[in-house]
């Protein structure tokens, strides 16, 4: 069970109060149906499945019901970094410099 | 008194005798003693068979390590364990203990006939032998297998016990209370942290219970620790005993077996048997030992050949000599302090044969002062005794040749092969091991967790290095908590430092043929085995382990790893780190069902929803299903009716007059907002903008991908709220789903969704005579068909409640849904109930609404769709919003594979013969005469049995099914083919006359 | 059957180290609001509604739990709920928000005695010492979402969804036998 830390309530609290929601920065278009099918399968389907650092996006629906983003070494199991939702992609590079 | 016990001496409870049985003969034991221990002091040696070869054996070990002494225990009614190691079960009375793996008595088991047979059961075997004939393996193979199988017998009855959990938020744990755990927690504990030390056996002190002459900061050992604890408690140490650290996962969370029950006479009332411990601790300190490695050589699995530790163990904390003639072989200088021990205490030792040349000088010189033959250079090449060794032969090696035999008598053989760090928890958390040439050892390498490894658990060796190590650990864990700690020294006198050597085999004289020497004594392995799976080609330890079963027995290798890895490391002819060490995995010793499951069983297996009417439908006799945690009222029997019957009058009854549902468990949302018309035409496929205030809609919800996910009724109270309902198993999930697109899509949206499922109970009314039912008790609402056309929505008050009333129908008859606030929907109900007396009102459970919604075609998502299906394939297309520009999943309904001809529709089928009810589920073929494997082109998705229409009715989703209406299919069963037309789904009043009503 | 052994301990023995008390119900609302017009409808309802979450502000009888950046949780005595309702909606037009009914949707328990807080421990993951009194959080017993709050060292309320209370209050009972037992 890990540990994770919600940046709307500044705890760092058990997993049991969280849900994992899929990869993170996927932004819905604007304009879907502007889109070839091409496009919009990429948008469904397709995700990166890194091994190491993934940005992903998890709820603290136990909790204050907040979805919010997440760098997580999909290898380790560790936060890297947890932000708010809407927050920009952070620096991979300099995050793991940090470690 | 029994014979091989020293008065007064040990831990034990000279004054306490403790009565049990083993195999049916009474023994008595002292309070304080493991089986094993009360068995020893009586000269019983024998406690078990192997699993394989049914050989005698004997404990080897003196904890939970031990891999032959397995019993079955009984403590009562219902409360058999099988293969409870014989050196950890605590004695308690009339503790009723059986041997196992026998066929026969434990002295002549006729399934040693394995055992003559051993050169036909060599590793592998079972792949090799069993494989033809292929018509062998069901009547003859297996059922002789699977006897033969398993280790010990099962339990027959339902555990009685109770086991109990808890977590636990700590600053320090520290595992394992010998010197360095002891150590540790408290340099810790005085620097103020929140310490919680466990150790697995009854009492704490670990290896100093086993060593009380050593002297520590001048007082004995014994004295020292009880000053330990005395402190530690009073700094508010948690200490836990007999609680076994099982697993180390991600960030220091680690699973703790609390033993409560096992070892009391008498248990107090509720209380658990074991309590699983989910501890959070911000570091820990591994600070569990080392494991004491056998020797390999020809027959050191015979009963009286142990482990050199145990038998000091049975010596200091039991008061009991393992024999009376002892032979000690060696690798290391630990087994020397045993024998000076021992002799001590009376046994003969009447060698030490030490496999390495030149053994330590004060050691050798204690060895003279005591009169004790030293062979030093020597190896032992075999043993002999039928239930009990009575002599070892030992040879000297000189330059790799073995030299001439020489016999030895005894009546118990001590064997040290030197020391393994335990590393087990540490290898949970994905650390990795680093070979250390010097020790010919895995040690700790690099951590992946705030985590400290103290003493032996390292490597070290001794009681000054092991204490001062521990100190170190725990101030450097309260320094990391931000608490100021410096280790102090404390002198230790009479210390047993030593050292030793790692060996594979030991030399022998005997052709290889006939060498039987053990590894994993439990699944009786032995180091040809290794070298045969070697020879066939297993080259990673994995496999060798797999091969052979090498470290797969209940003390998962805790024996046998490092003895095997040296063997496969010298067939392979690579060093030991390149062969690698199989991974340790959870749990550390064998735990039990119940301690895992805790408080979930029986009536708190897991959550029971019930609904505000549970009562009366469980008072009315309903029998129930569970629909996702609910569990709903699914009929109700009336004077012996089964299903059937009880279904069809409910049925009859609703659509003659009026029956009554309790639909609380459905989903309920209230999205309220100046955004909220906008985020329903985002969300739903409908459109909603004209949608006036006091109406309601039939609402599809899609995923992005554009199949069907949920469905409901959906009523607009007022300009800005809409009081949405969901299936009763989507509720979370929708709402999940609609609080994901507003947080993170559009966040600018002024609208907000709150969970109103649980706010209202909801009881559905249906049938032609629904609104004479209800008429009388409506307040502030016309019901009128005038008034309040089908499809509306009111806020007014039902039987003196606040109420949210609806008139929709999921039935085709006229139907109300009326919400009031949960505390009053029995009272609700019950007044519905006596309105509708004079109507004959009926309650009705899910089968019989289920059958109802088929007969009018209306779907159950989940049941009719399955996450593959459109709202065109379903049939809905109608309830989509063409016309607005976006709404989620629209897009997808335009994917190629979408729109593409042939995808499955939903239809209707009718059974040829209307008594052949289809089976859900049950595969479509056209036809039935084509050769196998059959182009199936569709499935029955609901199919029941229709009162109203005196037949079967089914839906289906099939290939292009809606331009194949009229046509027969097929439905191949294994009672034979039966044939079904397609039609509409609109089985019963398919232009909505009813409704109008 | 959940074991043969029986629940025949002495009520007071049960009782002595903790007490389970369902509670009266209050009226209860999911108050919804963007944190930027929080202070003006809080002035509406008669409260200073708290910014932090985990954080409870009080006036006259009514209480403000905050759950989340823009949920608040507001509780009062059934006299006070149509003032309530009225106060909302007519700070509807200028501060829209939602704010729900809820007073039916939980069942709540108080926890009280010296094992308390422990008696929490079977099922609550989270650190219990660094809960507060006066500070509530919603969180997880066993399965179930719950509110949970703090109102003195050794004084708990659980606020349950109806109907997963006799699942929790199931729990607590073996827990509390369990706790009598001493072991």
């Amino acid at each position: 069970m890990l540990l994770i830390h919600c940046p709307y309530c500044d705890e760092t609290l058990p997993e049991l109060e969280f849900a994992y929601a899929g990869e993170a920065h996927i932004i819905r278009p604007e304009d879907p149906s502007a889109m070839s099918d091409e496009e919009w399968r990429d948008f469904l389907f397709i995700r990166t499945n890194a091994r190491g650092p993934h940005f992903e996006r998890w709820r603290h629906v136990h909790g204050c019901a907040r979805f919010f983003n997440a760098v997580r070494d999909t290898v380790s199991d560790r936060f890297l970094l947890t932000y708010k939702a809407g927050e920009p992609r952070p620096d991979l590079a300099s995050l793991e410099a940090a470690q | 008194m029994s014979q091989y016990r020293i008065p007064g001496k040990g831990r034990v409870d000279h004054a306490e005798t403790v009565r049990f049985a083993f195999d049916g003969r009474e023994f008595t034991g002292l309070r304080g003693d493991t089986v094993a221990s009360a068995l020893l002091a009586h000269g019983v040696h024998l406690m078990g068979r192997s699993f394989k070869y049914h050989r005698p054996r004997g404990p080897v070990t003196a904890d939970s390590a031990e891999p032959n002494a397995l019993i079955g225990t009984s403590r009562g009614a219902g409360r058999f364990e099988p293969n409870t190691r014989a050196t950890v079960q605590e004695l308690r009375a009339g503790l009723m203990c059986e041997s196992q793996n026998r066929l026969g008595s434990l002295s002549f088991d006729i399934g040693a006939v394995n055992d003559a047979l051993h050169p036909l059961l060599p590793a592998g075997f079972y792949y090799k032998t069993f494989m033809w004939p292929r018509s062998f393996w069901d009547k003859l193979y297996e059922p002789v297998i699977r006897r033969a199988a398993g280790l010990g017998r099962a339990p027959s009855e339902v555990d009685p016990d109770r086991y109990a959990s808890r977590y636990l938020h700590t600053d320090l744990l520290v595992v394992g209370a010998g010197p360095s755990g002891l150590m540790a927690a408290l340099e810790a504990a005085r620097a103020g942290a929140r310490v919680t030390l466990v150790d697995e056996n009854p009492e704490m002190g670990g290896s100093l219970l086993s060593d009380p002459g050593i002297e520590i900061g001048g007082q004995p050992a014994w004295d020292w620790l009880d000053g330990v604890l005395v402190e530690l408690e009073s700094l508010g140490v948690r200490l836990m005993n007999r609680t076994t650290a099982i697993g180390y996962y991600h960030q220091n969370m680690i699973g703790l077996c609390e033993k409560l029950t096992d070892h009391l006479d008498e248990i107090p009332q509720n209380a658990p048997r074991e309590r699983m411990w989910r501890v959070r601790a911000a570091r820990v300190v591994l600070a569990q030992g080392a494991l004491e490695k056998p020797l390999v050589f020809h027959g050191n699995d015979r009963p009286g050949v142990m482990l050199a530790g145990a038998a000091q163990t049975y010596l200091h904390r039991y008061g009991v000599k393992v024999g009376d003639r002892a032979v000690i072989v060696t690798s290391h200088d630990s087994a020397w302090y045993a024998a000076f021990d021992l002799a001590e205490a009376g046994t003969k030792i009447v060698a030490i044969v030490d496999t390495r040349d030149a053994p330590r000088e004060d050691l050798r010189a204690e060895a003279r002062v005591r009169g004790i033959e030293v062979l030093s250079g020597h190896t032992v090449t075999g043993t002999r005794g039928r239930l009990r060794i009575s002599s070892v032969t030992v040879n000297p090696v000189e330059a790799g040749r073995v030299g001439d035999p020489r016999m030895i008598h005894c009546d118990c053989l001590l064997m040290s092969g030197g020391w393994t760090p335990s590393l087990h928890l540490f290898s949970h958390t994905k650390g990795s091991l680093q070979w250390d040439e010097d020790s010919r050892t895995f040690l700790p390498g690099r951590m992946t967790e705030d985590c400290h490894i103290a003493g032996a658990g390292r490597g070290l060796w001794g009681y000054a290095e092991a204490l001062v190590d521990g100190a170190k650990a725990g101030a450097e864990a309260a320094t990391a908590l931000g608490r100021a700690a410096g280790a102090k020294t404390l002198a230790v006198a009479h210390d047993r430092p030593g050292t030793g050597e790692s060996h594979k085999e030991l030399p022998t004289d005997r052709k290889s043929s006939r060498v039987r020497a053990f590894i994993d004594f439990q699944n009786d392995v032995t180091a040809k085995d290794i070298r045969l799976a070697v020879r066939e080609g297993m080259r990673s330890i994995e496999h060798v382990k797999r091969y052979t079963t090498n470290g797969m027995a209940t003390d998962q290798g805790k024996m046998s790893n490092m003895n095997g890895l040296m063997i496969a490391s010298d067939a392979v002819g690579k060093p030991p780190p390149q062969v690698g060490l199989t991974t340790f995995r959870p749990p550390y010793t064998p735990t039990s069902f119940g301690a895992f499951a805790g408080y979930h069983r029986g009536a708190t297996f897991e959550v029971t929803r019930r609904t505000p009417i549970d009562a009366w439908a469980e008072a009315n006799g309903a029998v129930f299903e569970p629909v996702s945690l609910w569990r709903r009222a699914w009929y109700f029997p009336q004077g012996g009716e089964d299903m059937e019957a009880a279904v069809a009058r409910e049925c009859r009854a609703t659509r003659a007059s009026v029956g009554i549902f309790d639909a609380s468990t459905l989903g309920k949302i209230e999205v309220a907002g100046p955004d909220a018309v906008e985020f329903m035409n985002r969300i739903y496929t409908n459109p909603w903008t004209k949608l006036a205030p006091g109406r309601c809609r039939y609402g599809v919800l899609l995923g992005e991908d554009g199949y069907i996910r949920d469905d409901g009724v959906i009523g607009r109270l007022g300009p800005d709220l809409f009081h949405v309902t969901t299936t009763t198993g989507g509720a979370p999930r929708v709402l999940n789903m609609m609080e994901d697109y507003l947080q993170t899509e559009w966040p600018d949206l002024d609208v907000w969704l709150t969970s109103t499922t649980e706010q209202w109970a909801t009881v559905a009314l249906n049938g032609p005579k629904a609104r004479e039912v209800l008429a009388g008790l409506v307040e502030g609402c016309d019901i009128s068909a005038e008034a309040f056309p089908h499809m509306s929505v009111a806020e007014c008050r039902v039987a003196g409640f606040p109420a949210r009333l609806f008139r929709l129908s999921f039935t085709g008859e006229l139907g109300f849904e009326i919400n009031v606030p949960a505390r009053h929907g029995l009272a609700l109900w019950e007044a519905l109930m006596q309105a509708g007396e004079p109507h004959g009102i009926t309650a009705y459970g899910t089968e019989t609404m289920h059958v109802l919604r088929a007969e009018k075609g209306f779907i159950i998502v989940g049941q009719d769709t399955d996450g593959t299906v459109t709202p065109e394939d379903a049939g809905l297309g109608w309830a989509i919003g063409k016309a607005k520009p976006d709404f989620v999943g629209k897009r997808s309904l335009a994917r190629p594979d979408l729109v593409a001809p042939g995808r499955k529709q939903l239809v209707g089928l009718l059974t040829e013969d209307g008594a052949v009810k289809l089976e859900e589920g049950a595969q479509i073929v056209l036809d039935p005469d084509q050769p196998k494997p059959m182009k199936m082109i569709g499935h029955v998705t609901s199919s029941y049995h229709s009162a109203t229409l005196g037949r079967s009715i089914a839906m289906a989703l099939i290939e292009g099914g809606r331009d194949r209406e009229g046509e027969t299919v097929h439905v191949p069963m294994p009672e034979g083919v039966v044939r079904a037309k397609i039609t509409s789904t609109a089985f019963y009043d398919p232009d909505g006359d009813r409704l109008k009503l | 059957m959940m074991t043969n052994q029986t629940h025949d301990f002495t009520l007071a023995e049960a009782t002595a180290r903790v007490r389970i008390d369902e509670l009266a119900p209050v009226s209860r609302f999911s108050l919804r609001v963007r944190p930027a017009q929080a202070a003006t409808l809080g002035r509406a309802l008669g409260l200073d509604l708290p910014d932090r979450i985990g954080r409870i502000a009080e006036a006259q009888g009514r209480t403000a739990l905050c759950l989340g950046p823009d949920e608040w949780l507001i509780c009062a005595p059934e006299a006070a709920r149509d003032a309530i309702v009225a106060a909302a909606r007519k700070a509807y037009e200028a501060t829209p928000h939602s704010l729900t009914e809820i007073s039916d949707r939980e069942i709540s328990y108080r926890i009280s005695g010296p094992a308390a807080q422990e008696l929490l421990t079977i099922a609550c993951p989270r650190d219990l010492d660094l809960l507060a009194p006066g500070c509530a959080v919603r969180t997880v017993f066993d399965t179930v979402q719950v509110v949970l709050w703090r109102d003195g060292p050794q004084d708990f309320r659980l606020d349950v969804w109806r109907s997963f209370a006799p699942h929790v209050r199931a729990l607590l009972e073996i827990g509390q036998a369990e706790l009598a037992a001493g072991l």
